[in-house]
């Protein structure tokens, strides 16, 4: 009994969402659909716009987790691993961005967009969403750097590899589980950005927030619910994937989606 | 001492581009907020949008102060809902098995805030789920006769869709601590003779202080800052201070612009001090 | 003064076979302290939470002064514990440690003053009242945390291998001071170690304990002088068993000959054993000698271990330390002296 609870408890968000998206005509005050259709879904799915949508967000989350990595590597790997004068400092100016509210980033960003042409542009929106993934890659990698032993790197350099395939063969094995799991967090904060998208975008890049957002306020529940649950598929995908590496560092990326 | 130069290098970029970005957008909103508005070809600098909001006066700066107390209400109430269910939900937990649980809080982080708020509007409308099965059980003869629990003026349903998504996170970061570290200190206590509400008094709530404040704090920032939930589950009138700064920042009135940008950075300001705050007390208990 | 029964004390756990305790019968005097050696995985720290109430038995009963505690509620039990680790509360300090499980039970701030000073006292580090837990050594907790225990007056002190993880000087005198202590407050303890250093350096009594009993429980030096089994023998240190058969003052082993015997009593199949340090080695022939060349010697500074080869069998001497230390292959007699030969069973 108590277990079914807890299974309800967890399940209730997934089971509204979907008794809503696959309904058709459930009006007050039927308890339950009368007729049952993934007609919602299928409409979704043949609409271009919301098709561009799903492709736009996940090609800007994938480029925005892909520069997030590249650009935050070495410094997670000189915080993670060694100690220097202010590093403190440091710190603090990775963690500031996290903590100041996107729509007072995002309001500052969407006037120099305007200022520089980016605004409305893809170029603009990438940009826009480092500023949260960045600080939450490097945290993430940091950390995984503070439990990584270098030894193996100079193992491979004592038998004689060069670097560039030291960093190949040894490092990017090595690393390759918190490099997937600061990736996925970077993904999953851009998937879910709204205001930075809508601030710098100004609505001409629609991605499947921005989409959800709108349908939420024009009030069908079938469309919201079916568009919610493809909103949904991959942060519960990726928390799935990381929930082992989630359950022992309770990580605030959740303020960010 | 100075950091070598293999250390900047290594932290340049990073660091480069977060200054970048983050100075010149805070540079923008500044001059914004302080009347630099290209746009109309302003370009002297005054204090006109915070001398408005300050005195309530102005497009936005009529309802500064209502959005104040208002943000203030729904951040304080969740914070303080959320912090109190997670300390005794930990609490239950801690004795539990480790596996599904965890699971289960970390499944409910992977929900957007924007996918709790639709599911807290399907759910709570006069017209939603919960509303056709009280009509179905003869609870309730029409939509009207259901209580306003969301885009209601008192914000109770942007507290219900933060209660969703704080409760879990605040009670993974107490159990992380609880798990790790109160085992020991719980069988000392009972040993030495101390029943379950001393334990949790003396034991378990100096324990996970140090998680607990910081934790809570940082989600009363988030959510004094926040703008997809009280924009989607609110109401017109009295709105909250990040609604009221957007909906300002676009208003067609020039004006009501740079008072827009004021409010979201002196939000942002607030942000700042409470999570610099939070962030020395955690320091300071190690 | 509490004395402390056991009787017929039966525990499983859902993972294992076989039971950890298995009709486990135990008296512990009041004032005493006993040391529970074994193995580990052997039941004794399963034996401590079954008196502190942590985990109740399967069967059987606990008795303090003669009556059971099973449905006292593990936090009026009154038997605390020493653990390993200290656990000192990191959020009190020292003197607020200490006056914990007075405040629980509702004295008064002055009453905790008093008593806390006094039991700082005790331990040797008076007025550390206002330190906090964490500047504190290794030894130093431990000490705090053995006050803390005590300021309540338990009836009975549990201490589960609690000189564990400090270093050998701070744990020999941390071993006498709670020695001391508990002698003083005359509080029934039991010990639980696997060094058998440390129980019999501390015991009145020890107790081994094998398949879910007590094997073998005695005075620490009848113990280790004269095992009554193979298992405690083992346990303590021997490590030559001559299997034979017995007849008025000779055995007759089919693996070492025959040899003289003390003990007249004993007669027909049985083992004899001998402790390493009670082996003589020397060149010259006598009674019970055995001819074999030494393999090797290592020095311990109190002692050589030496390794003597007997045709095929190996056999192991503890010799004083002041003997020469001999070469290999050296040829050389190896005594057991009759008088140390005692049967085992």
């Amino acid at each position: 009994m108590k277990r079914f609870l807890i299974w309800l408890a967890l399940l209730a968000p997934l089971l509204t969402l979907g008794l809503f998206a696959l309904s058709k005509g459930w009006f007050y005050p039927e308890p339950f659909p009368a007729q049952w259709t993934s007609q919602a879904f299928s409409r979704l799915l043949n609409d271009s716009r919301t098709l561009k949508a799903i492709l736009d967000s996940l090609l800007l989350a994938f480029i925005v987790s892909l520069l997030s990595l590249i650009i935050g590597y070495p410094a997670a790997r000189e915080i993670g691993l060694r100690d220097f004068p202010g590093k403190k400092y440091v710190w603090l100016a990775i963690f500031l961005p996290t903590v100041i509210p996107p729509l007072a980033i995002g309001m500052g960003l969407s006037i120099l967009a305007l200022q520089t042409g980016l605004a409305g542009t893809r170029l603009g929106i990438i940009l826009a969403h480092i500023v949260p993934t960045l600080p939450y890659t490097v945290f993430t990698l940091a950390g995984v750097f503070a439990r990584y032993d270098e030894n193996y790197e100079y193992q491979a350099l004592a038998l004689g590899a060069s670097p560039t395939r030291i960093f190949f063969t040894v490092t990017l094995r090595l690393l390759a589980p918190g490099l997937a799991v600061a990736g996925l967090f970077a993904f999953l904060i851009s998937w879910s950005q709204y205001l930075l998208t809508l601030l710098v975008g100004g609505g001409r890049v629609l991605t499947l927030p921005v989409l959800l957002f709108s349908a939420v306020s024009g009030g069908n529940p079938t469309t919201i619910s079916a568009l919610s649950l493809l909103f949904l598929a991959p942060p519960v995908l990726i928390i799935a994937a990381t929930a082992r590496f989630l359950g022992e560092n309770p990580n605030d990326i959740h303020e960010r989606i | 001492m100075k950091p070598s130069t293999r250390t900047l290098l290594r932290l340049a970029p990073t660091l480069a581009v977060l200054t970048i970005l983050l100075g010149a957008s805070l540079l923008y909103g500044l001059a914004q907020s302080l009347g630099y508005l290209t746009i109309i070809g302003e370009k002297e600098l005054n204090l006109t949008a915070y001398i408005n909001l300050i005195s309530g006066q102005g497009t936005a700066g009529r309802e500064f102060w209502v959005s104040l107390g208002f943000s203030l209400w729904i951040s304080l109430a969740s914070t303080l809902l959320s912090a109190i269910s997670a300390l005794f939900l930990a609490t239950l937990l801690n004795r539990r098995p480790f596996n599904f649980d965890t699971f289960a809080l970390n499944w409910n982080l992977a929900f957007p805030h924007l996918v709790w708020g639709v599911f807290i509007l399907l759910l709570l409308t006069q017209s939603g789920l919960l509303a056709r099965w009280a009509d179905a059980l003869g609870l309730i003869d029409a939509p009207v006769d259901f209580p306003i629990l969301v885009r209601d003026r008192y914000g109770i349903g942007i507290i219900l869709t933060y209660l969703g998504k704080e409760i879990p996170f605040l009670t993974l970061l107490i159990l992380a601590l609880l798990r790790t570290q109160s085992e020991g200190y719980l069988l000392v206590a009972e040993n030495l003779g101390a029943n379950a509400w001393q334990r949790f008094r003396l034991i378990t709530l100096p324990l996970v202080r140090p998680a607990l404040v910081p934790g809570s704090l940082l989600v009363f920032a988030y959510i004094f800052g926040a703008y997809e939930v009280p924009a989607l589950l609110g109401v017109r009138y009295p709105r909250a201070l990040p609604v009221l700064a957007l909906e300002s920042f676009t208003n067609p009135d020039l004006r009501a612009r740079s008072e827009g940008m004021a409010i979201s950075l002196i939000v942002a300001f607030v942000v700042l001090l409470i999570v610099v705050f939070a962030r020395a007390k955690e320091e300071l208990q190690g | 003064m509490t004395t402390l029964t056991f009787t017929h004390i039966t525990k499983s756990y859902p993972k294992r076979d076989t039971p950890v305790l298995d009709d486990f019968l135990l008296d512990v005097q009041s004032g005493e302290l006993v040391s529970l050696l074994g193995p580990s995985g052997i039941g004794k720290s399963t034996l401590l939470k079954l008196i502190a109430g942590i985990e109740r038995p399967d069967a059987g009963d606990i008795r303090f002064d003669g009556e059971s505690v099973l449905s006292t509620a593990p936090n009026q039990r009154e038997a605390v514990f020493m653990f390993q680790k200290a656990y000192l509360f990191p959020f009190l300090n020292v003197g607020e440690n200490i006056a914990f499980g007075l405040k629980v039970k509702g004295f008064s701030t002055k009453e905790r003053l008093i008593k806390v000073a006094e039991m700082l006292d005790l331990i040797g580090l008076p007025g550390i009242e206002k330190r906090p837990p964490n500047e504190l050594s290794g030894g130093e907790q431990q000490r705090v945390a053995l006050a803390r225990s005590l300021v309540i007056r338990p009836k009975v002190l549990l201490l589960d291998e609690p000189f564990n993880s400090l270093d050998r000087p701070v744990r020999l005198s941390l071993q006498e001071a709670v020695r001391n202590i508990q002698r003083e407050l005359g509080i029934t303890t039991l010990l639980v170690t696997h060094d058998l250093d440390e129980a019999m350096a501390m015991s009145d009594r020890m107790a081994l304990m094998m398949g879910g009993k007590v094997a073998a429980i005695d005075k620490p030096q009848r113990l280790f002088q004269k095992p009554p089994c193979v298992e405690t023998a083992k346990f303590v240190g021997v490590k030559l068993f001559i299997e034979g058969v017995a007849s008025s003052g000779t055995l007759v082993s089919a693996e070492w000959g025959k040899l003289k015997i003390e003990d007249e009593q004993k007669v027909g199949r049985s083992i004899f054993a001998i402790r390493p340090e009670h082996i003589r080695i020397q060149k010259e022939k006598c009674e019970n000698a055995l001819a074999g060349v030494v393999k090797n010697c290592v020095y311990r500074g109190t002692q050589i271990e030496m390794k003597i080869a007997l045709g095929e069998r190996v056999l192991r001497a503890h010799i004083p330390a002041k003997n020469e230390i001999m070469p290999a292959e050296e040829p050389v007699q190896v005594i057991l002296p009759k008088e140390h030969l005692f049967a085992v069973n």
